[in-house]
């Protein structure tokens, strides 16, 4: 408990040493700064209903790297899966013919898994199959499903007459998902990230699955002596990451935007490897992370609307937070092998 | 291990839950306009035109005080949406939102009819002209076409290869009628006051995606730029935002070729590298912002779409003429007086450029001859025109 | 350098794994620590060269008070030790393990130095080799010559004839009595009370944590047996041959790559119910040999046929061999057979041939208890696997075997083991799984494969040099196989 009590407060330190540094190097007044930040997040309803669907795609994309993390998969490729799953979506929303927004909503919530959670199974067969590492595997693919969508936007799928980086025709109103009145995130949205949290939960922590991938994660040469085969829990874990991030990339379309755009996935693959790190890869964390970084995202926009600074440094701000917590557990590590 | 992580999520909570505090009241009698632009307030382009004509409206326009916030865009501010600005800008007093992007349409117009309290102004759109479109959000654009005009013809007068390029931002119908309408500026000079063979000119548009450089995602403005002069181009005309193009022709300088480049947007787009610098047709929005900020303060607004021309007595006049071509030290004494003349003859009518015979690039009939070409045609040009090189889809 | 500990106790969270331990080990001698495993010798040793923090107590060198805060001290201080499992770089050269860490000097002088000391010792070292294609022995040796040849002034060996042979004893020993002749002092961590009367001059005995004995040579065994374990081990006589069943393990023709020659010409059948001890010199063949057995290593040519089923060219021999309830421990138990941070119970879940979706922990936990107090595991249910001791390991791996199997292959199953460990996992195997069951075992105690085995197979350099009944040889001619000697010849 002392430890704990100890890490609190080196921990926000660091955090406000760091931040507060960066800010004074920027010339920008260090408490205004945070506390704008923090009205910005959550002054009110509709602020934070946008912090909101910043939430979701980042718990689902956390949830997913969960799964990946446990069996010592550094799944990069999240980014891409998140970009598959838009595309899986659009294109089930692109189907011509289905009059129910129900059905093809539901088809489109479908195809995003089965988009992300391909596009993970290429990065595990490359694996396992090719002996490509699943870094590399991951970044290639990224890159590959970004110039997918690129095309898409300036091919096939342009507006009429426009080919621009503002992305497709924006969908029919009746495929918007509907959001509580005065919110700005979608109740399904909201209900999924929820379902996909405690399922998580469930599979990480109480089911064979959970406790398999542990140990593939920890000792694939064992594993063997116990007839459980590391590669097809590879694939199955990255297969319901990539479904988890397709599923993001989903809302991103149905939700956020309303339409395909070249940044679909928003960064938020990156974000959420940060965010699974510094959550010490639980699934208890990652709610209240995700809710932190979110907040951070959406009320950084304040210090270039109020203090006219750049609101890249929230990016900063996450970096700083990764770092210290990295710096506290490497420290702690260190201390106890002494 | 794990008490040590979430230790430190736990600080962070704690770090952020003290700086909690009510938000300061604003004064009343002030009238807050909010911006939206695109990309970075400084530019040297497109934004920076609007972030100065904002400062402007705050020293001219009693009251007035601007709030605003830049690179509105997904790739720039992920996860954030003009809407949810909007409502950021509302809730800190804005009456009045400008926003400055074709790419904002769909969201200045959700934000619209989400706020019907609260005036709008699209900049390039054209909702207004629908009569379907909520009733608070009007369009403002600048007929850059005689800008770009007369940045076509002092290209043309300058130009020792004939070979003009053009650095165009993404294609829509606003991109196409402005490289057409420098096109036929060019064509002008080329023709008519050089007397040269119109096949002798070449005039070439290369799109790169977007309004400025996103890099990885838009083609590099500076290696397009580069590749036009390294293929013998010899003026360099930008239609993007940003001064790559201008930078380019400045360094090509330095190294000892003749070229030079016209920038765009902005006055003051010269300012980086004067010495390569023909000139710039510029946007002056002071003029259509104070007209909707004036009117939604007088509660006399009504939805308007607003296509302002230059002053064409007084062209440089910041306080009326919404358009101008500013002279750049690049641009020969010679040239800047055949210059004057033919943006008198633009102003008079003398001069009408959108004029038959003018044919599409697929050789389809535009206009026959004797045929003059209505607002509504220029605005929603197709194509681009029989001569040009380049994508027109 | 006289080392002196006083008064030093270490606790891990509750556990007091060393209580008030002061001893010295004087300069030019050799030093003998002895105790049952998990008394807490290594963990005296990992405060000595700096790798664990002392709760209490001091230690002096030379008279001087010390801190020992990181391994950088220690070896400032002179102190050296040798690990029971190497640590080293196994993706380099035996020339570049032994160049790190010593003093600059040309690649020339540090291969000469190397050279000289390899024949000092006796020891077969090409300096060229990937350390990766090495024997656990020959990569202690590399080990060893570059603690002498950096200037060790205390070394520390743990278990050092762990993974050596019976021949490289022969030159080693006269070597450490030399080292210690010369001023050194030098501390031997060991179980293994004949090796300890050979060489050491002084004895301290650990017991759960505390020293129990000090005694200086000539030794007397039944007191250092009972200051050990309390009570003197009994020693069974060799239990009859059990009867011989229908072929379990059929090797037609095999030639396989692994360890240092492979194995070749290996023609030989098992039949149900024999207990086999595989002899050989570190790295002969044997490790090979079992892993073709267990699936997880394939033949270059030749068949394999488990319980008359021919074993696929493929991953799935593995499989295949596991549905045939064959069972494999290695050696390596952390490396290859436990999962570090997983708790014990959880070890029992995965063991299960039917995992149901959801994970019992209940059910677990019940498991490991039991296995915990019939294998007399010194631990808790919810403990990882990393933080037991060797033998506990050891026992965790028998509790982890399945009853039911067939044929278990064991890769030195009481490595790290004292005598009594040893012989109660012997007790194990012969008593609960079934006297149909077939176990090929390795191991580099003669005695133990005599004891144990109903036939032994001797491996020499890739190759099965002695196939023979127990009753059939004897001490001598099985050393003679192993190190290559022609019985005839002897």
């Amino acid at each position: 408990m002392k430890k704990l009590c100890l890490d609190i407060v080196l921990g926000s330190l660091l955090v406000s040493g760091f931040t507060a540094l960066v800010l004074l190097i920027a010339g920008a007044p260090v408490l205004a700064a945070f506390q704008n930040i923090w009205l910005g997040a959550f002054a009110s309803t509709s602020k934070f209903s946008q912090v909101l669907s910043v939430w979701v795609p980042l718990t689902l994309c956390s949830c997913g790297l969960l799964y990946t993390f446990r069996a010592n998969l550094w799944n990069i490729g999240i980014e891409g899966q998140v970009i598959m799953g838009a595309i899986g979506a659009m294109t089930a929303l692109r189907i011509p013919g289905i009059e129910s927004p129900v059905l093809i909503l539901t088809l489109a919530f479908l195809a995003s898994m089965i988009g992300g959670g391909a596009w993970g199974l290429l990065i595990g067969i490359l694996k396992t199959r090719g002996g490509v590492h699943e870094i590399f595997g991951g970044l290639g693919l990224n890159f590959v499903a970004q110039a997918f969508i690129l095309w898409l936007i300036f091919g096939p799928w342009k507006r009429p007459g426009i080919a621009s980086m503002s992305g497709t025709e924006l969908l029919a109103h009746k495929l918007w998902l509907t959001t509580p009145p005065g919110w700005r995130v979608a109740t399904i949205g909201l209900l999924i990230a929820a379902a996909a949290l405690i399922l998580t939960w469930l599979l990480l922590e109480k089911s064979m699955l959970g406790l398999k991938l542990k140990a593939i994660g920890k000792n694939p040469k064992a594993a063997l002596l116990y007839d459980i085969s590391p590669e097809s829990y590879y694939l199955t874990s990255i297969i319901i990451a990539g479904s988890c991030a397709g599923l993001a990339g989903c809302l991103q379309v149905t939700a956020v935007y309303h339409r395909l755009i070249p940044s679909i996935s928003s960064g938020y693959g990156y974000v959420a490897l940060l965010l699974v790190m510094l959550a010490g890869y639980r699934v208890i964390l990652i709610p209240f992370l995700a809710l932190f970084f979110a907040g951070l995202n959406v009320g950084a926009i304040q210090l270039p609307i109020v203090l006219q600074l750049d609101s890249a440094l929230s990016g900063v701000i996450q970096g700083c937070c990764v770092l210290s917590a990295l710096f506290i557990l490497g420290i702690r590590q260190k201390r106890r092998q002494s | 291990m794990k008490k040590s992580l979430s230790g430190i999520a736990l600080a962070l909570f704690v770090a952020f839950a003290l700086l909690i505090s009510p938000i300061q009241s604003k004064a009343s009698d002030e009238f807050i306009f909010g911006l939206l632009m695109v990309g970075p307030a400084n530019d040297h382009g497109w934004n920076q035109a609007h972030f100065e004509a904002g400062k402007e409206i705050e020293k001219h326009i009693p009251g007035s005080k601007m709030i605003y916030i830049d690179k509105v865009n997904p790739a720039d501010r992920p996860g954030i949406t003009v809407p949810f600005l909007v409502d950021d800008l509302v809730s800190k007093g804005a009456k009045l939102i400008i926003g400055n992007s074709d790419d904002m349409k769909d969201g200045i117009r959700e934000a619209a009819m989400l706020n019907p309290d609260i005036k709008f102004i699209h900049i390039s759109g054209d909702d207004a002209l629908s009569p379907e479109s909520p009733a608070n959000l009007s369009n403002l654009m600048g007929k850059m076409e005689y800008g770009q005009m007369m940045a076509g013809f002092a290209a043309a007068m300058t130009t020792k290869t004939g070979k003009i390029g053009y650095l165009g931002p993404l294609i829509n119908d606003e991109t196409k009628r402005l490289a057409a309408a420098c096109f036929l500026g060019a064509r002008y000079a080329w023709t008519t006051v050089l007397k040269k063979d119109p096949a002798t000119l070449s005039f070439k548009v290369s799109w790169i995606g977007f309004w400025f450089n996103i890099p990885g995602v838009t083609a590099d403005p500076t290696q397009v730029a580069k590749n036009f002069f390294d293929s013998g181009f010899d003026v360099l005309i930008s239609g993007i935002d940003t001064t790559e193009a201008l930078i380019v022709a400045d360094q090509k300088k330095k190294e000892g070729a003749a070229v030079t480049a016209i920038p765009y947007d902005f006055q003051g787009a010269c300012d980086p590298a004067p010495d390569a610098c023909l000139g710039v047709p510029y946007f002056n929005w002071f003029p259509g912002y104070s007209h909707f900020i004036n009117s939604a303060k007088n509660n006399t607004w009504k939805k308007e779409w607003l296509w302002l021309g230059p002053e064409w007595t007084d062209m440089n006049n910041n306080m009326t003429s919404s358009i101008a071509f500013q002279n750049g030290k690049a641009l020969a004494d010679g040239v800047a007086e055949q210059l004057a003349v033919f943006t008198k003859g633009l102003g008079d009518g003398s001069i009408s450029l959108f004029s038959g015979p003018l044919n599409f690039q697929d050789k389809s009939v535009f206009l026959k001859k004797g045929e003059t070409a209505t607002d509504k045609q220029i605005w929603n040009l197709p194509q681009l025109l029989e001569g040009m090189v380049g994508a027109s889809k | 350098m006289d080392v002196l500990f006083q008064h030093i106790s270490k606790k891990f969270g509750s556990v007091k794994a060393l209580t008030d331990v002061s001893f010295t080990a004087h300069s030019g001698s050799i030093h003998g620590l002895i105790g049952e495993n998990g008394a807490g010798k290594s963990t005296l040793m990992k405060i000595l060269t700096g790798y664990q923090s002392r709760t209490s107590g001091t230690i002096l060198i030379d008279s001087h008070e010390v801190t020992l805060d990181n391994p950088r001290h220690a070896s400032k201080y002179g102190i050296g030790m040798l690990y029971q499992e190497p640590m080293d770089f196994i993706s380099l050269t035996v020339l570049d393990n032994f160049s790190l860490g010593s003093p600059k000097q040309s690649q020339q002088e540090l291969r000469f130095a190397l050279e000289s000391l390899t024949i000092r010792f006796g020891f077969h070292l090409d300096p060229n080799r990937l350390v990766e294609s090495l024997t656990v022995g020959e990569r202690q040796q590399i080990e060893l010559l570059r603690l002498i040849h950096c200037k060790t002034r205390v070394l520390i060996l743990d278990e050092p004839t762990t993974g050596i042979s019976p021949a490289q004893k022969e030159v080693l020993f006269p070597a450490l009595k030399q080292l210690a002749a010369d001023g050194m002092t030098i501390l031997l961590v060991s179980h293994k009370l004949e090796e300890v009367a050979t060489l050491c001059d002084e004895v301290t005995v650990l017991r759960h944590g505390r020293i129990t004995h000090h005694a200086t040579a000539p030794f007397h065994f039944p007191d250092l047996l009972t200051a050990m374990f309390g009570s003197i081990p009994e020693r069974k006589d060799k239990e009859a041959v059990r009867k011989k069943g229908s072929p379990v393990l059929l090797m037609q023709n095999i030639e396989a790559a692994g360890e240092r020659h492979g194995l070749q010409n290996c023609d030989i059948s098992i039949a149900e119910g024999e207990v086999i001890g595989l002899a050989g010199l570190d790295g002969a063949g044997q490790s090979t040999f079992l892993r073709l057995a267990a699936g997880l290593t394939l033949p270059e040519h030749g068949t394999i046929q488990l319980f008359g089923k021919k074993l696929p060219r493929s991953t799935k021999a593995g499989k295949l061999a596991h549905k045939l309830k064959t069972f494999f421990i290695p050696a390596d138990r952390l490396e290859e057979a436990l999962f570090a941070n997983v708790s014990l119970s959880d070890h029992f879940s995965l063991r299960e041939k039917q995992s149901p979706f959801w994970h019992s922990q209940k059910r677990a936990r019940s498991q490991a208890k039991k296995a915990i107090s019939t294998f007399s595991i010194k631990a808790q249910p919810d403990d990882h696997a990393e933080d037991l001791s060797g033998g506990n390991q050891q026992r965790l791996l028998l509790a982890l075997l399945d009853s039911l199997s067939r044929l278990v292959l064991l890769e030195n199953p009481t490595r790290g083991l004292d005598i009594r460990s040893g012989h109660r996992v012997w007790q194990y195997l012969k008593n609960e799984l079934s006297p149909k069951t077939t176990i090929i075992f390795s191991s580099p105690e003669l005695d133990e494969l005599l004891h144990y085995s109903d036939r032994v197979l001797v491996f020499h350099d890739g190759e099965i040099v002695l196939d023979s009944a127990v009753t059939d040889t004897s001490h001598d001619s099985v050393a003679a196989a192993m190190t290559g000697l022609d019985e005839a010849l002897q």
